[in-house]
């Protein structure tokens, strides 16, 4: 079935998503989302780690190889708001150095972009969406910007109990940067620090699209289709230029929405995947993808957590899932001796009991009796601080179309994810580093939170560079061979860096979003 | 039919428990309720309750009472994108019937191989907890199924959840629920 044509065709209605639909509906566009879950309700968000697991990805699985294969389903979303609805939001920026590393080290590769150009993003989304922090602080690693709009958060003992051992092998900490409301923030009230963050905020004090971005691109008319599965972006004959997408909706129904202007906003894996499913014959590769770098360069982060247990009830249950405290004291690309990769060190999150971050798996060896005596221990006395570590874009790293299929006829995705040796030494050296951190609190009994290496917030897959030689996009996310298919998220990062990234996806998307509608006719013809 | 489902589960959603058949007619219950009740399972058999039981029972003290079994079985009945498993989280592929079958079927063929032909819920606890203990460190010879480490992970996490992801469990524990939007039941 056709659908009347409109301006831009926005697929998936997450944090990268509702910016260009905020942006490009503020600029007269008619706009329409395609998200392929359910179309979330603030009311949804239970305050429960098991039924939050409905809000996190469903439909079509991709396939998981490599030495790491990637674990997708507890950070990437499913429905309106995507993974953004049950973020962390912790909002680092990437530093100067990130967008610099083959000029600086010969390594990977320079973004097209300086930190400069970013910079004045983060300020707008800052203003835009609620940030709470201490920009002033963050001046010892960065350039100054504005600062923010809402003071810091609250901390909390299991928080403070960190700083001790920071001190004592000198590292600088400052109160953290987060989505969330410190104080009332435009009609949204301030957070009350119950510690469900990464379950949804339905009170609306955590900083999700779905109460920022996305409501202003509703309010001026964009309209969000949920249930609709983008499969496939269309060109026309000569393939020169995007006619529209191609989606099934929730009665597994095959519609064309045809539009000026694609946006891919679906989610690092998701968007090679259709890209890739979008070949014709003059686009045999896939589109966009006549260099074959389509789906490469997949990066993650990792983590290395270190946990300690004190005899005093730290009240772990309160405060955010995001951290108090963060310090940016490791993230030169050389900070540990025969490693390479940034570091980034938070503390103070707010404990659950049980899924992946509950505490029940601080001890994945203990069960039985053994474990029940460590949970009772661990809900006073248990605290955790984590230092993300970033890994060099590998080209091997990718997606793929795999040869099994979905139940619209869709090839699945296969992720191919391992890291190379930095990565180790550097998830090694902040193991290493954590536990002096950790002796030095004074704490009872303190351990490293090791297992599999993990592999957290997916990146990369059509990664911004200055042309067709290196890349995918360019720094606004518009494909190099067809100008009006944009691309937005993480996918586009030329690297990881070590920080969170959903704050320079916001920053990224914005930028990308008032270049489109700036240029608007020239892009869409 | 498919929007009256779909406002059934939402309702359960919204009050905490999940839906069980009884007699013919969907019923709202916790797990622990439906295994008091002696609600039919859907889905599992009633040997792999058994073993599921004893092994949840043997992971984290007090999963047996707190219906484990039920919890699995009902979730591995419905729709995988309405499933509030672990198994999601840990990107076993739907649907999630398959895995607990094949991880079920490995623990009792393995311990029946090592038993002189006695299942895992028919161990004693000495015996079970030494069985866990090995297929959490990958060493139990001859092993067939989903590798015995995950197998340990996901079940002990869906114990963990019956046990100690509800509002009971934080009680049990002095914990503070402190809820946006709670279970308006204790599930």
């Amino acid at each position: 079935m056709a659908n009347e044509k409109v301006d831009v065709v926005i697929v998936g209605a997450g944090a990268s998503g509702s910016v260009f639909a905020a942006v490009l509906t503020r600029a007269g566009k008619k706009v329409v989302l395609l998200e392929t879950g359910p179309d979330w309700q603030m009311s949804d968000l239970i305050s429960s780690d098991i039924w939050a697991r409905r809000v996190k990805t469903a439909g079509a699985p991709f396939l998981l190889e490599g030495k790491n294969p990637f674990g997708y389903s507890y950070q990437s979303g499913w429905g309106v708001g995507g993974a953004a609805l049950h973020y962390f939001a912790n909002f680092p920026r990437l530093l100067p150095n990130d967008f610099k590393i083959k000029s600086e080290h010969n390594r990977a590769h320079d973004w097209p972009i300086s930190y400069e150009d970013v910079a004045p993003f983060y300020d707008k989304v800052a203003q835009d969406i609620g940030v709470s922090g201490d920009a002033k602080a963050e001046e010892i690693w960065r350039p100054a910007g504005r600062p923010y709009p809402m003071p810091p958060m609250k901390t909390f003992r299991h928080g403070d109990v960190w700083l001790k051992g920071f001190e004592a092998v000198g590292i600088r900490m400052v109160l953290a940067a987060v989505g969330m409301n410190s104080t009332e923030f435009k009609g949204r009230p301030a957070c009350i620090y119950d510690g469900w963050c990464h379950v949804g905020c339905p009170i609306g004090a955590l900083a999700n699209p779905n109460v920022t971005y996305l409501t202003e691109a509703r309010n001026a008319g964009a309209d969000v289709r949920p249930w609709s599965t983008a499969t496939r972006v269309l060109t026309n004959q000569p393939g020169t230029r995007i006619t529209g997408v191609e989606y099934y909706d929730q009665k597994k129904e095959r519609q064309v929405q045809e539009a000026s202007v694609v946006v891919l906003a679906a989610w690092a894996a998701q968007n090679p995947r259709i890209l890739l499913n979008s070949a014709t014959d003059k686009h045999p590769k896939g589109l966009a993808n006549s260099n074959g770098l389509v789906g490469k360069y997949m990066m993650a982060h990792f983590n290395s957590g270190t946990w300690a247990m004190f005899d005093e009830d730290l009240q772990n249950h309160m405060g955010t899932t995001g951290a108090q405290y963060m310090s940016y004291d490791r993230y030169s690309k050389t900070s540990h001796k025969g490693a390479f990769g940034s570091s980034f060190i938070t503390a103070g999150s707010a404990l659950k009991t049980s899924d992946l971050g509950g505490f029940a798996n601080a001890r994945l060896d203990l069960f039985g009796p053994d474990l029940q005596l460590f949970m009772k221990r661990g809900a006073r006395g248990l605290t955790r601080f984590g230092t993300f570590g970033e890994a060099m874009p590998n080209i091997e790293n990718r997606v793929e179309l795999a040869s099994d299929k979905d139940e619209v006829g869709m090839p699945l995705g296969r992720i191919i994810h391992s890291y190379d040796q930095d990565a180790i030494a550097v998830w090694n050296a902040n193991f290493e580093e954590g536990l002096k951190i950790a002796k030095a609190t004074g704490a009872k009994e303190v351990w490293s939170a090791r297992g599999n290496m993990p592999t957290i917030h997916l990146m990369g897959g059509t990664i911004m560079g200055t042309g067709t030689e290196n890349s995918v996009v360019n720094s606004y996310g518009q494909t190099h061979e067809v100008p009006n298919l944009y691309i937005a998220g993480p996918g586009i990062f030329a690297t990881a860096g070590a920080s969170n990234p959903t704050y320079t996806i916001f920053a990224l998307s914005l930028r990308g979003a008032e270049q489109l509608a700036s240029k608007w006719s020239t892009v869409a013809g | 039919m498919e929007q009256i489902e779909r406002r059934a589960f939402m309702k359960g959603a919204a009050i905490g428990v999940l839906t069980f058949t009884v007699g013919g007619v969907e019923v709202l219950l916790t797990p622990s309720a439906a295994r008091a009740q002696g609600v039919p399972l859907r889905t599992l058999t009633a040997a792999q309750a058994a073993t599921l039981d004893a092994l949840g029972e043997t992971l984290v003290p007090g999963a047996r009472q707190a219906g484990i079994s039920h919890f699995v079985d009902q979730q591995i009945s419905i729709p995988a994108e309405e499933a509030l498993l672990e198994a999601r989280i840990l990107n076993v592929r739907p649907p999630y019937a398959n895995f607990y079958r094949a991880a079920l079927g490995a623990v009792e063929r393995a311990s029946q191989a090592l038993n002189n032909g006695q299942g895992f819920a028919q161990l004693g606890e000495a015996e079970q907890r030494g069985f866990v203990d090995n297929m959490r460190q990958n060493k139990i010879e001859g092993w067939q199924g989903p590798a015995g480490p995950f197998v340990y992970l996901l079940l002990r996490s869906d114990a963990v959840d019956v046990v100690y992801g509800t509002m009971d469990g934080y009680a049990a524990l002095g914990i503070p629920y402190m809820p946006h939007i709670a279970p308006s039941r204790r599930w």
